[in-house]
């Protein structure tokens, strides 16, 4: 009995070892990927539609004639965008860029854009 | 039990590390380097987005230190805005995204080598290249119209010195003169930019010159935004646009630089301006590298821009064919963004999305009456096709036309920031 509690100790122990290399592995291939302390690339499907956004929306959110978009939340963008699809109007522009977007899209984009204004970085 | 558990975790190590560090393997050493030639719409785009992702080394070529918008240059030749507005440095590239620019034309590429050669002699090697050349002109379709001619007779259809020299002569124009546009066969660069670039001088000569006439002479039989912009010349400039298709004249054949004449099939026009848009064709880097087919144009992949006669060269922007895309700096910028995206797919062993390609284009009217389209795009069958298109409509009130110019000023601010980085 004594021998078998010890067993599962070591058992555990080496499973704490191996997840801790595993850790310490990951954390060195993300140094190798991404050196001299650059950021990641994000490239993930909400970014690559919010690229779009950019084209007309101001980075700094100044924009004065065309809304800005940089401190919307996720729900203010998702509202938006299914009111611009339901209708050419007041947009046609908004209503051709909504319609080209399904709803997982839509929300990967929404959430994209959020999570970007909370971080305090640009569209 | 040890040794399984040992080479499990060993595996999996180096599963992750060769899943997240594949760029490095596949290019052997240091980050992997992309070369964008071509500082333009669709280039500077290119190189922006590869240079926000930071672990990517990009290296812009660009013969021009400013690029001059052709888009809203219309504008500048009405004196409705200033050349200097629309002249954008490269420097912000540089600064903010650590792109490295340089002075340079690339002269020959190797595909095979993976290398570049500028006109300075430097040799650049990449993993992938970029190749944004723009468009060049067939100046030997019309007789007697070549770059010597384009002197006296204008193209203007890249902005810059030709602006200004068409400007200048539109300037020093006597009141009743009579300003030829001569608008090119299909494809061309920005589609309704002709009738636009009609459109705003008929508005300076309505205020300056009231009784000159504008004749264009046109290579076709009908163009874009045809009914909203035949509905606005009667509305704000009636008697003084004249448009003269194909089927009419028999198309433009020869210039007469010396005269100031027009010479169609059937009759000689004099101008006292000519504007002499020619036919176009992919920018001549693409003839150098193999990038160009039969068409004149460089066919490219609709998802990833890679070239389909070059593997591991991308092109974008107003040189490739193959779809539906109009050329204009809108579909540059779109193309540009899913190349870049694309690319770093690649290179991260990242999942591949389907590009959602993009163009809207403002078209000024009239100072304050301005028009615009929407369209979205999709890969299908190797081709970009259109999925939906929207356009104003006449009869819009002027309060919506109003506020559609309104629009454009604030999307030209945002535009040119995403393209350049910001500033001009």
């Amino acid at each position: 009995m004594k021998r078998e509690r010890v067993a599962a100790i070591v058992s555990r122990a080496k499973g704490l070892a191996a997840e801790i290399r595993w850790l310490l592995g990951l954390s060195l291939s993300a140094i190798l990927l991404f050196p001299e302390g650059s950021a990641p690339a994000d490239i993930s499907q909400g970014a690559q539609i919010a690229a779009t956004c950019a084209s007309c929306h101001e980075p700094t959110g100044g924009g004065q004639a065309i809304p800005p978009i940089a401190a919307l939340d996720e729900q203010a963008i998702v509202k938006a965008m299914l009111a611009f699809r339901a209708s050419e109007s007041p947009s046609l522009v908004m209503h051709a860029v909504a319609l080209s977007l399904s709803d997982d899209e839509l929300a990967a984009t929404a959430r994209y854009l959020a999570d970007r204004a909370n971080a305090g970085r640009q569209p | 039990m040890t040794d399984w558990t040992r080479r499990q975790i060993g595996g999996l190590i180096g599963g992750a590390l060769l899943a997240v560090a594949a760029p490095h393997i596949v290019r052997g050493q240091g980050r992997a380097k992309i070369v964008v030639i071509g500082g333009g719409i669709g280039g500077a785009t290119v190189a922006r987005y590869l240079g926000d992702m930071k672990s990517i080394d990009v290296t812009l070529v660009e013969p021009n230190s400013n690029h001059v918008t052709c888009f809203f240059s219309n504008l500048y030749l009405a004196g409705l805005r200033s050349l200097a507005s629309l002249t954008f440095g490269l420097e912000t590239l540089a600064e903010g995204y650590g792109i490295t620019i340089i002075r340079d034309s690339a002269v020959a590429i190797d595909p095979v080598g993976r290398a570049v050669e500028l006109r300075g002699g430097t040799k650049l090697s990449y993993d992938r290249l970029v190749v944004a050349p723009g468009v060049a002109f067939k100046f030997g379709e019309i007789e007697g119209y070549d770059e010597a001619a384009a002197k006296i007779m204008p193209h203007a259809w890249i902005a810059g010195p030709q602006s200004e020299l068409l400007r200048r002569q539109l300037e020093s124009m006597e009141d009743g003169g009579v300003f030829v546009i001569a608008a090119p066969p299909n494809p061309f660069r920005c589609p309704p930019a002709p009738y636009e670039r009609a459109s705003l001088v008929a508005c300076y000569f309505k205020q300056f010159k009231p009784r000159s006439k504008i004749l264009i002479l046109d290579a076709k039989d009908k163009f874009s935004g045809q009914e909203l912009f035949q509905d606005a010349w009667s509305r704000h400039y009636p008697g003084m646009i004249e448009w003269l298709p194909s089927q009419f004249t028999g198309a433009i054949k020869a210039v007469d630089v010396a005269a100031r004449s027009v010479v169609t099939e059937g009759e000689t026009f004099r101008a006292a301006v000519a504007n002499i848009i020619p036919a176009q064709k992919a920018g001549l880097i693409g003839e150098k590298a193999g990038l160009i087919d039969a068409s004149g144009w460089c066919p490219v992949d609709p998802v990833t821009f890679e070239s389909t006669l070059q593997p591991g060269i991308h092109v974008v922007g107003d040189s490739i064919i193959g779809g539906d895309m109009p050329k204009s700096a809108f579909s540059a910028n779109s193309q540009a963004k899913a190349c870049a995206f694309a690319i770093a797919a690649s290179l991260t062993g990242s999942p591949q999305f389907p590009p959602h390609l993009f163009n809207s284009c403002y078209t000024f009217l009239a100072p304050d009456d301005a028009f615009t389209n929407a369209l979205t795009f999709a890969p299908e069958g190797g081709r970009i096709k259109t999925v939906k298109m929207f356009i104003s409509k006449v009869g819009e009130s002027a309060e919506v036309r109003r506020r559609t110019a309104h629009h454009a000023v604030g999307w030209y601010s945002a535009f040119t920031a995403d393209v350049f980085g910001g500033g001009s």
